[in-house]
């Protein structure tokens, strides 16, 4: 392979990721144009642009995925079987509330099974792993009792609503309980919400059965991927129907994770999506790290963070909100 | 083809205000301040552009879907202005516009197999906006990939093939976001320059 970095390269490859990236807003718009004037950078920046273009071509290709399976390999140690492959993140975002302490956790041993209830309160949310890879992720408002045995995965959604990510187990499957209804699934991917008096499961990947009473005697609905049913604390299981996956999938994607950042750069990568800008004016803290999981938009869980967390109080006014020490 | 067309030069700065806050009472006054300011950004970079599309597609498919790319970015409101971004927006729509007519014409050329003799066939095969999807190009940025310092081939495969934004993967691999860009401009800067040879 005839590989030669061109002179010019360096340059439009590093605006390349930084656009990419968003880092860019109007305090770099002399470099921009001190940049795009040379023919020979804006030729060097298509060229990287190409490579991008091209190698989306290979998604999903053998040799893609062997090396996105080594990436998950060194990232998620150590390795579990069946594990779905975006465990990865979700255990650093969950490790991160965790280190932030915010939802109240109950832990009983009993002769070899395990029993946890976590709650969130509104305007929090939490990612919980559990001891066989399944990660739980809780929206707010929501508690759920965990109980895991050798020979069974149960989970009670007491209230509110959670999305499963079940690591396979054909021993002990993986069930839901939620008002007098219980859902079955060996490994997949599906969302349990409760409201008012009737739950409705939506299944994102795989296949699970719902039904109604936990009784013996009710019949089992399969529901696949793409569908959901609904049923009510007395009633049966509805017919499965075209599920809302995009919402359910919309409210996973609305986070931001910061890992040990600095303040500066979270509130950076926060005021990227924010309407308002957040300014620091308390000196020192710039520099301070900082660990937490929040949802874009709901400024005011992240504001309430950061005021507890570093005594800050926060003022708006003039287009901004400023972070001044209490 | 007949589209306004202001007279080059610098963009003036007002475009580049960040709508503010409060309701916008005239948004007539809105819609054409984004039409000139994308049609300023087309008449800067529509050269360069075609340019760009040639590598994918014939010249004449390209002139059609740099101007098809103009009329898109004309119906889209939310265009960020900032120029590298809206640039690379330009760019990003017209990636996509030509992959959809290879898409397209694979298809037909598919739907056609039945009809036409082996000759025809051949011929289709030859086409140059053909060639870079080719099995030659595939290998080299694969092994290019796979030829990446280890840091630096796990940023690039999780934003390319996972989606992960930077601070997402800066916060799996403990590198700062710093780090996740600067690796993502190595990343981009070896793949393109592995690319060079063929082009």
């Amino acid at each position: 392979m005839n590989v030669t970095t061109l002179p010019q390269a360096q340059p439009a490859a590093e605006w390349f990721a930084r656009v990419r990236g968003g880092q860019v807003d109007a305090t770099s718009d002399a470099a921009w144009r001190a940049f795009v004037s040379e023919p020979r950078n804006e030729v060097a920046l298509e060229d990287c642009e190409a490579a991008w273009a091209l190698s989306a071509e290979l998604a999903g290709s053998a040799n893609i995925e062997s090396l996105l399976a080594e990436v998950d390999r060194r990232l998620a140690a150590p390795p579990r079987a069946n594990v779905p492959r975006w465990r990865s993140w979700r255990a650093a975002a969950a490790a991160l509330v965790a280190a932030l302490g915010i939802a109240a956790l109950l832990v009983l041993n009993r002769g070899g099974s395990t029993q946890a209830q976590y709650d969130t309160a509104r305007a929090e949310e939490r990612v919980v792993n559990l001891e066989d890879g399944s990660v739980v992720t809780l929206n707010t408002g929501t508690s759920v009792r965990i109980s895991y045995s050798k020979e069974h995965r149960r989970i009670d959604l007491l209230h509110g609503e959670a999305l499963f990510e079940v690591a396979k187990d054909a021993t002990r499957p993986f069930e839901v309980h939620a008002l007098a209804g219980v859902t079955t699934a060996v490994g997949t991917r599906f969302d349990v919400e409760v409201n008012a008096g009737s739950a409705a499961v939506t299944v994102i990947e795989g296949t699970v059965t719902v039904s109604a009473s936990s009784g013996s005697g009710a019949a089992a609905v399969p529901v696949n991927a793409g569908q959901a049913v609904d049923y009510t604390a007395a009633g049966a299981v509805s017919p499965p129907h075209p599920a809302d996956v995009g919402r359910i999938q919309g409210w996973e994607l609305h986070r931001i994770v910061f890992s040990d950042v600095t303040l500066a750069q979270a509130l950076a990568d926060y005021n990227r999506y924010s309407e308002v800008p957040i300014v620091l004016q308390a000196p020192g803290l710039e520099s301070r790290h900082i660990n937490g999981v929040f949802r874009i938009g709901d400024e005011q869980a992240f504001l309430g963070a950061l005021e507890q967390g570093l005594h800050l109080k926060a003022e708006r006014g003039d287009g901004q909100i400023r972070l001044v020490e209490k | 083809m007949d589209q306004p067309t202001p007279s080059d030069g610098p963009l003036p700065k007002d475009l580049f205000r960040q709508p503010d806050g409060a309701p916008d009472p005239d948004a007539e006054a809105a819609a054409e301040a984004h039409q000139a300011y994308v049609t300023l950004l087309f008449n800067k970079y529509r050269a360069a552009l075609q340019r760009y599309l040639c590598r994918f597609v014939a010249p004449d498919d390209a002139a059609e879907l740099v101007q098809e790319a103009y009329f898109r970015l004309l119906r889209r409101g939310d265009l960020v202005r900032i120029e590298p971004m809206a640039r690379a927006f330009l760019f990003e729509t017209g990636t996509n516009l030509a992959r959809d007519l290879r898409r397209r014409r694979a298809t037909r050329h598919a739907d056609q197999h039945v009809q036409l003799d082996g000759q025809e066939l051949a011929e289709d095969h030859q086409r140059p906006d053909e060639q870079l999807a080719g099995e030659q190009m595939r290998v080299i940025l694969e092994r290019a990939i796979a030829a990446l310092p280890q840091d630096t081939r796990t940023v690039f495969l999780l934003h390319r093939y996972r989606d992960l934004s930077y601070p997402q993967i800066a916060g799996l691999t403990q590198l700062s976001p710093r780090t996740v860009a600067r690796k993502m401009a190595e990343a981009i800067e070896r793949l393109s320059a592995a690319l060079g040879g063929t082009s």
